[in-house]
């Protein structure tokens, strides 16, 4: 049974450098898809989950498993470097175009092509029309995701993206549960519209 | 319950989380209103088509580089565990904490208020004794004890009462020293005569 976060951290904490390998590896890969999803930018993300393990690195000794948990604490952390990229970019007013899903659909090519092939139709002309709808869907998506608000878009992500329950929500945010469902709601209405032409 | 009530609940009624007598009165209305009805479909499917997009992964790299930026840190003078190992960090740390930090804050406070109160005279004396030797013109002694030494010798004393500007203003016939001291302090009111 794989131990849980706490335990790693506990075990780091008591000078065992291995346990905290094994948090970053269990980590990098939903923390870099929460930030990319996020600040719609893969390369900015790499570094920004990066800087994220470095902070816990560095505040490991203060942290008490019985407060919040490793998963919220990671989340939190990570949201506020967030918010201070965008910010430092509003500032810079040079907003990094969509660099995710030119970039990051590397990565999930394998993935579309198994879907195509599954779901291939019998008149194999149609599969690039597809696969053409389906990657103009997914580019939608996301420039309708940045496109909302940051206090609705956080939430959004992690509870759409990443799957977090309200309650973690919450303490990600530092929001009463009523705030955090009215929120995610408000956000999904705002997407709804924004994706009018496409669903 | 209004179409504007009913989209209040679109999330909750999607995650099954609505308690028997909300839902009761949101299927109602969207068994009634045909707007409602398609908004929650297209609702539905923009979660869905969400939830689906695919997941971004870290670069092969990430945990190399990672390593390589940890190393960095610790190398540092100054870093992680450097700083960790440092008893004046840790007491640094535990103010962090607001008990300890009220706590230091209460005992800062007590210290000079204690200080304050145990000295017999007050630290700024707000009425000076008089100076013994009244006028310089007469060649007499201000006086030089420790005590007095620190708030008086600033001051310009004439008949055991300070110095203002207005009372030499009001007496032009002053002796020439002592109008040469109020020109130091307050030159420019003062009537300098063609001088200065």
């Amino acid at each position: 049974m794989p131990e849980l976060d706490d335990e790693l951290m506990e075990r780091y904490q008591k000078g065992d450098e291995n346990a905290f390998t094994l948090l970053v590896r269990r980590h990098q890969q939903p923390l870099v898809n929460f930030i990319a999803r996020f600040i719609n930018d893969r390369d900015s993300a790499e570094d920004l989950a990066q800087e994220t393990f470095i902070r816990i690195f560095k505040a490991a000794n203060r942290y008490k498993s019985e407060g919040a948990h490793f998963k919220t604490w990671m989340y939190h952390i990570a949201s506020n470097l967030c918010k201070n990229e965008l910010r430092n970019r509003g500032r810079r007013d040079r907003y990094r175009v969509d660099n995710v899903v030119n970039s990051g659909s590397d990565s999930d090519g394998d993935t579309e092509q198994i879907d195509l092939i599954a779901s291939a139709p019998a008149n194999p002309e149609l599969q690039p029309e597809i696969a053409l709808e389906r990657k103009e869907l997914r580019n939608a998506i996301q420039q309708a995701i940045s496109e909302l608000p940051e206090q609705y878009r956080l939430p959004l992500v992690l509870r759409d993206l990443q799957g977090l329950s309200y309650d973690e929500i919450s303490e990600v945010l530092e929001l009463r549960s009523g705030t955090t469902k009215s929120r995610i709601n408000r956000a999904r209405l705002m997407l709804k519209e924004k994706l009018k032409p496409f669903i | 319950m209004n179409c504007l009530q009913a989209e209040e609940h679109f999330s909750a009624h999607l995650e099954d989380t609505l308690d028997y007598q909300t839902l009761q009165g949101f299927e109602g209305h969207l068994g009634e209103c045909e707007v409602c009805q398609q908004e929650y479909a297209r609702f539905q499917e923009s979660v869905k088509a969400v939830q689906e997009l695919p997941q971004i992964e870290p670069s092969p790299y990430f945990m190399s580089t990672l390593q390589q930026r940890l190393a960095t840190e610790q190398r540092e003078p100054g870093s992680v565990k450097a700083i960790a190992t440092t008893s004046w960090k840790q007491l640094l740390d535990l103010f962090r904490r607001p008990k300890w930090a009220f706590s230091g804050i209460m005992v800062l406070i007590l210290t000079v208020a204690g200080t304050y109160f145990y000295q017999e005279r007050p630290l700024f004396d707000q009425n000076p004794r008089p100076v013994s030797g009244t006028t310089m013109s007469q060649g007499e002694q201000i006086t030089t004890s420790p005590e007095t030494l620190r708030i008086e010798l600033p001051r310009f004393v004439r008949n055991s009462r300070q110095f203002a500007p207005s009372d030499v203003l009001s007496t032009p016939t002053q002796p020439m020293q002592q109008r040469y001291m109020l020109k130091q302090v307050s030159y420019t009111n003062a009537s300098t005569s063609g001088g200065l």
